[in-house]
């Protein structure tokens, strides 16, 4: 026991001392949350360059209703649809004014007409061109579909097209009623919007007092989720490398042969696994203060999933044996890097499985293939946790079933890979395959 | 008594036979010394008494210590595999109690700094292992292999590659264990090495014991058959002179080996009729020419004679 710790304090200090290790450890939420950090940076560094816009309106009727919502977006804040917005005091554009130009009707080819507005769009005189024809103020009978045309030469860039939809709509309304005789402000009350606001269960406090429900927040519901199960995955990365580095010098220096007049082949084995578990446990640690910082400065602070914290650690330290019991075997298994590299990549891909099918596991915790799919052991510790990040949560007995199956899953990991581990430390040259390595585990 | 003690043991590999029905015992306090060449089964033999490998089932026992035990863990055992053995990127001295710790010694900051300063390492305690030169790295390595004072100590080819000065203070140290009591075995491919050191020298050769005892009974096997002759004319020949089996230069000195039954004053005399004799030594082989008698170019042309002599026999 006392040697299997020496050997787990030496594994633990010999992968967390490195560089390697340190630059993992950043690089990998990083790369992970790449997409949100971009995003925020890359806020600040949209084109905020007028957008000039030509309107043709056969109707006549629509382009001053245009042009007046335009010249109140580009006056207005974000938050009213405007396009300022004010951060530490400062109000700053973030968002392009629209500059709207008429374009009078004429009696000339229609055709011809849209092409000399496409060619001004080529030439960048003109962002864009609406054609708005005369018959759309009256509706068509039936189910004929009615639109304007919005020509661009930029189709990814939609900011106006969204937008011009409902100046003009709101206008036809306006127009539509009037022609049906209606009193605009007795529609307008008439057809108010009810929204539905998405709130939890109302429950009893201490005092027996009745607490209201609060309302629920969608984005947390699936990013506290996918954030804790992209942390075990990223964590059972970063823990892997170190582990497969390190059998595999103890076999290619013969360091093994050395480490095996000292110690039995398992207990050297469990020493290193539970080495790979400390690290996995202080990348947690790490990486969960970090999160609830985080989170606690962004003012979220009541959506950090605290009472989930002991689950999260026990299924991933449960995660770290289970899979790691496999790296050992590859590292003692192969003959060098690249070899335990390609070994690897099946391996990697049952661990990456959960997140092939995480958002149906989100969007759906309660339906049977989602407690069928995290009751599967190696999916189990990300998918469970997913589960139980998600109201209204999971009944007790699963997530005990899931730890009991993984556990079982583990000892069999466990004790196979050490079959392979102890053969396969002391061969040298040519690695193994899967057909031999099955040998050794079966014939022991 | 007998510190190790193999019977009949034999390990293959797949269709290859390493060791072949090996019967071996070394007496406590020795040193072993064993010889043979590369592949012959030398490592394989070590690891057997590491228990690392188990002899094939249904063949041989293994004694080591007085006990059949089958796990190879055992803190007085000591182990120097061949050249590697060591952690690159670990410093000196927490290798160093790594291996102290895990062989269970309990005084091991005091154990690590006796043997740095012993060995003259003890500038080098921080410094990682990648920036050790050969010689160093060789020493620290010995220091891992007895640090827990083993009261027997494996040493796989612990003077390749060094330097003589390195080379002595590697020796003095084995000589020191065997002082305090230990038993060392040592593997080797320096036969003048393993005739100044060992008590007894063990030889392998394709899986079989071929030599088994101390150098002064292999060598009587083989009786007085060794004449070592210098004699001041450039052109000297010893070829064609009655008797004369095999002739090896070593430039300043010739070393005639002759046929069983050769008078050595007819041979002397054939000698001087050449040229001027300035030196003449009747000897025992040396332990380089048994060596090399046995896996050599000429044991293997023999093997293919008597080969074919059975074939047309046949």
């Amino acid at each position: 026991m006392r040697k299997m710790i020496v050997v787990a304090v030496r594994e633990y200090q010999a992968a967390v001392r490195t560089k390697a290790f340190v630059i993992s450890m950043i690089a990998m939420p990083i790369l992970m949350c790449g997409v949100l950090i971009a995003q925020t940076i890359l806020e600040d560094k949209r084109d905020i360059s007028d957008r000039h816009v030509a309107i043709v309106d056969h109707t006549g009727e629509l382009f001053d209703a245009i042009v007046e919502a335009s010249n109140e977006r580009n006056e207005q804040d974000i938050k009213d649809q405007g396009i300022y917005e004010t951060k530490n005091g400062k109000r700053k554009q973030v968002m392009p004014r629209f500059v709207i130009e008429r374009i009078a009707p004429t009696a000339d080819d229609p055709e011809r007409v849209k092409l000399n507005l496409s060619n001004r769009v080529r030439d960048g005189e003109l962002f864009a061109f609406v054609i708005i024809e005369p018959d759309v103020i009256t509706p068509k009978d039936g189910d004929s579909r009615q639109s304007i045309d919005y020509h661009s030469n930029s189709p990814t860039s939609d900011d106006f097209q969204r937008w011009v939809g409902f100046p003009i709509n709101n206008r036809i309304k306006e127009l539509r009623f009037a022609k049906a005789g209606l009193d605009q402000e007795v529609v307008k009350k008439a057809t108010k919007w009810m929204s539905i606001a998405n709130l939890g269960l109302v429950s009893v406090d201490k005092e027996g007092n009745i607490t209201k429900a609060t309302e629920t927040n969608e984005l947390a519901n699936i990013f506290i989720p996918m954030g804790m199960m992209m942390l075990m995955f990223m964590i059972i990365n970063i823990g892997a490398t170190p582990l497969v580095h390190s059998v595999l010098e103890e076999k290619m220096q013969r360091i093994a042969e050395v480490l095996l007049g000292s110690i039995p082949p398992f207990q050297l084995m469990m020493g290193k696994l539970i080495g790979m578990v400390g690290v996995s446990l202080t990348l947690a640690v790490i990486y969960l203060f970090g999160a609830y910082f985080a989170i606690r400065h962004a003012g979220f602070e009541e959506y950090f999933p605290s009472h989930l914290v002991i689950w999260f650690v026990t299924f991933l330290a449960l995660a770290v044996l289970m899979f790691g019991s496999v790296f050992v075997a590859i590292g003692a298994a192969v003959s060098d890097m690249k070899e335990s590299q390609s070994a690897l990549m099946p391996v990697m891909i049952v661990v990456a499985m959960p997140l092939f099918c995480w958002i149906f596991v989100v969007r759906e915790p309660t339906a049977p293939l989602s407690v069928i799919l995290s009751l599967i052991p190696p999916a189990t510790p990300m998918l469970m946790t997913i589960r139980q990040a998600v109201p209204p949560g999971v009944p007790l007995w699963q997530p005990v079933v899931g730890i009991v199956l993984v556990l079982l899953t583990t000892i069999v990991c466990v004790f196979a890979a050490g079959r392979i581990f102890r053969v396969g430390i002391l061969m040298q040259g040519k690695g193994a395959n899967f057909a031999q390595m099955l040998r050794w585990v079966i014939r022991g | 008594m007998n510190i190790v003690e193999i019977e009949n043991a034999t390990k293959t590999f797949g269709e290859h036979i390493a060791v072949n029905n090996l019967s071996l015992s070394v007496p406590e306090g020795a040193i072993y010394g064993f010889i043979g060449p590369n592949g012959s089964g030398k490592t394989t033999t070590l690891r057997m008494i590491m228990r690392i490998y188990r002899p094939d089932a249904g063949t041989g026992r293994i004694r080591v210590l007085g006990e059949e035990s089958l796990t190879a863990a055992n803190d007085e055992i000591g182990y120097l595999p061949e050249e590697r053995g060591l952690y690159k990127k670990m410093k000196v001295w927490d290798l160093l109690r790594f291996y102290a710790e895990l062989k269970g010694r309990r005084d091991f900051n005091a154990a690590v700094k006796h043997w740095l300063d012993r060995l003259d390492l003890a500038d080098w305690a921080n410094r990682k292992i990648e920036t050790l030169s050969k010689g160093m790295a060789q020493k620290v390595q010995f220091i891992s292999s007895v640090i827990a004072d083993p009261r027997l100590v494996i040493l796989d080819e612990p003077f390749t590659g060094l330097d003589p000065v390195n080379t002595d203070v590697l020796r003095e140290e084995v000589l020191a264990l065997r002082q305090r009591g230990a038993t060392v075995i040592f593997s080797t491919h320096d036969m003048a090495v393993a005739e100044k050191m060992c008590d007894f020298i063990f030889m392998i050769f394709k899986g079989n014991k071929v030599l088994d005892g101390t150098l002064a009974s292999i060598q009587d096997s083989y009786g007085q058959d060794t004449i070592r002759v210098k004699v001041e004319n450039g052109g000297f020949d010893p070829r064609g002179i009655e008797g004369v089996e095999k002739v090896t230069d070593f430039g300043h000195l010739q070393e005639l080996r002759m046929a069983p039954d050769t008078d050595s004053q007819q041979t002397l005399a054939a000698l001087m009729a050449r040229g001027r004799v300035a030196h003449f030594e009747l000897a025992k082989p040396s332990l380089h020419d048994i060596f090399v008698r046995i896996a050599g170019p000429e044991a293997d042309t023999a093997a293919t004679a008597s080969q074919a002599q059975e074939a047309s026999h046949a």
